[in-house]
């Protein structure tokens, strides 16, 4: 089965839940509201994706994701699923009934982006204590101890460099650079 | 905070039909045999175990967090920590994850040394679960002939890279620098002198009748269960599902590659020492046949200084020694990712455990737990 079959067949059913849909090279990627996400999965894995890969969130400031990555051990294909969800009241219902070990995957992305799994066994914090306050990996968690990026400068120096390389040789003399010379040629 | 056992609760239990109090025993976090610090409870009817509930954590380094605030390259060294035993593998992935996020190629004599090196990790990580298991169920003497092997291959680690644990030798775009001349004779040697002693491991364990029968039948895990829980590398193998993403899915060059997947089909704890005893030998074979093709040439691809994927996301997947190791990286566009997960083996066969467990003996449960081989480090993450 090619991925536009399988994209054909998921539309056919479940047309008004899949907002977005793309085939590219042996991967079909879905967006799909988060009141059928569970039927959705059901029908991916019985149309043949057997094996879960991973279930991972996301945070796009406006709303959060749950991200199910799944492929097969019968043939190449892969499908990649993002269920947007509410930030304020994320919840989503479980899919540990379709893949047993959505479990943990589930428990790991509640305990990072506060999603409630709807209907999960034993949905309790996993890589963080019990009594942790907050899901550090939304983007406005803050905690004093974490060390921002910073590029050091580097961004400024490769366009300098580069802009010296592309000036003729002459233009480099021995004189100290006059504050005036600008960043980039 | 997790509910406290109500002590002196009575149960019936299911084997015997007996009234009796419910019976915890906790393992670890300090437990020699759980390889770092792994929580058990276990819930116990008499001598057999009837549940398992596995607490993590405990190592946790706030990877993704720190990934999500560092630019590509500096992500490397962080993803040495996350498998410690085989860094290279651990490295390999996620540049490859990089790489086909930009539609990077690298060139020949790069992909050839990448393999090498994965390869030979492969090896060392091998030798090292097979020596920490044989401690486990209480032979010695395997421990100290593995750790003898091992060594070597660290000193033609140290030899390429300067390191013996964390390497971060793997670049976007290639590698930092070629192999020294020494490399190959050394690497050549090694393989002569490793031959010979895989036959000598088999006569200390797989043809030692007390160690069979500790782990023939133990710890089973119907193909089923493996496939709904995702299970993935020589766990999965040892349930008799011939996948290998160097196969299944080539990536690099393994498809010029001549070598089997050894599989079996027992489920067991033996199905799974034999799957990485196997894979040994592969292992070798693959070495072997780069190190006769490596080619000559560059070994690092031009790249920008400031390495900046378009937007846009992958989830990509290599074979570490322990299975599938998945990232799944959110590009914007930025010097940084904007999302950064790492979808690790160990993390996904452990959380199988409690279901290979249940029905098992008390003391056979290292046995299970270190057929698993778990790297708490890639667990925890």
């Amino acid at each position: 089965m090619t991925p536009e079959e399988i994209l054909e067949q998921l539309k056919q059913k479940f047309g008004d839940a899949i907002t977005e849909s793309e085939v590219k090279g042996v991967e079909v990627r879905l967006t799909v509201k988060p009141e059928q996400s569970w039927e959705v999965c059901r029908l991916v894995r019985d149309i043949g994706f057997e094996y879960l890969n991973c279930i991972s969130g996301a945070d796009w400031m406006t709303h959060l994701e749950v991200v199910y990555d799944l492929s097969s051990l019968q043939h190449p294909n892969k499908a990649h699923l993002r269920v947007p969800v509410d930030r304020d009241n994320p919840v989503v219902r479980t899919v540990t009934d379709i893949w047993r070990g959505a479990n943990w995957h589930e428990r790991e992305c509640y305990d990072l982006f506060g999603v409630r799994f709807d209907g999960h066994p034993d949905l309790r914090r996993i890589l963080l204590p019990e009594d942790w306050a907050g899901y550090p990996l939304r983007k406005d968690y803050t905690d004093e101890r974490l060390v921002p990026y910073t590029d050091y400068g580097m961004e400024e120096k490769v366009a300098k460099a580069e802009g010296e390389k592309a000036a003729p040789k002459e233009a480099r003399s021995l004189q100290p650079p006059t504050p005036t010379k600008p960043a980039t040629a | 905070m997790e509910k406290p056992i109500p002590i002196g609760t009575t149960v019936v239990m299911e084997r015997t039909g007996e009234t009796m109090e419910e019976m915890y025993v906790n393992m670890g976090p300090q437990h020699p045999s759980t390889h770092g610090v792994l929580r058990l409870m276990l819930k116990l009817d008499g001598e057999y175990i009837i549940d398992c509930i596995p607490y993590i954590g405990y190592l946790h380094r706030c990877h993704e967090k720190i990934g999500e605030n560092r630019n590509y390259t500096q992500i490397i060294p962080y993803t040495d920590r996350l498998d410690y035993l085989a860094s290279m593998s651990m490295n390999f992935g996620y540049v490859l994850a990089v790489e086909r996020l930009m539609g990077q190629k690298i060139p020949e004599r790069a992909e050839y040394m990448r393999v090498i090196l994965a390869e030979l990790q492969r090896i060392a990580s091998h030798l090292i679960w097979l020596g920490t298991f044989g401690l486990d169920l209480g032979n010695f003497t395997i421990f100290m002939y593995c750790f003898r092997e091992r060594e070597m291959v660290l000193d033609l680690f140290e030899s390429v890279t300067g390191q013996r644990l964390n390497y971060s030798f793997y670049r976007i775009g290639g590698m930092p620098m070629d192999f020294p001349d020494t490399f190959l004779t050394d690497c050549q040697a090694f393989l002569a002198w490793f031959k010979p002693r895989l036959p000598e491991y088999d006569a200390i364990m797989t043809d030692n009748i007390l160690f069979q029968k500790r782990v023939q039948g133990v710890g089973i895990s119907p193909p089923q269960v493996a496939v709904e829980y995702g299970l993935s590398g020589p766990m999965l193998r040892a349930c008799g599902i011939k996948w290998d993403l160097r196969r299944n899915e080539p990536y690099s060059i393994y498809d010029r590659f001549e070598f089997d997947i050894p599989v079996f089909d027992t489920c067991d704890v033996w199905a799974r020492y034999m799957v990485r005893r196997r894979e040994m030998e592969e292992s070798v074979k693959i070495v072997e046949q780069a190190l006769a093709q490596l080619p000559p040439g560059e070994v690092m691809a031009k790249m920008p200084k400031t390495i900046k994927p378009p937007a846009g996301q992958i989830y990509s997947r290599a074979e570490s020694p322990r299975g599938e190791i998945g990232f799944y990286i959110v590009s914007d566009g930025s010097p940084k990712p904007y999302r950064y997960k790492v979808r690790s083996p160990a993390y996904v066969n452990l959380s199988a455990l409690p279901e290979m467990l249940k029905g098992c003996l008390v003391a056979d449960c290292v046995a299970v737990l270190g057929s698993v081989d778990i790297v708490l480090g890639e667990v925890d993450r």
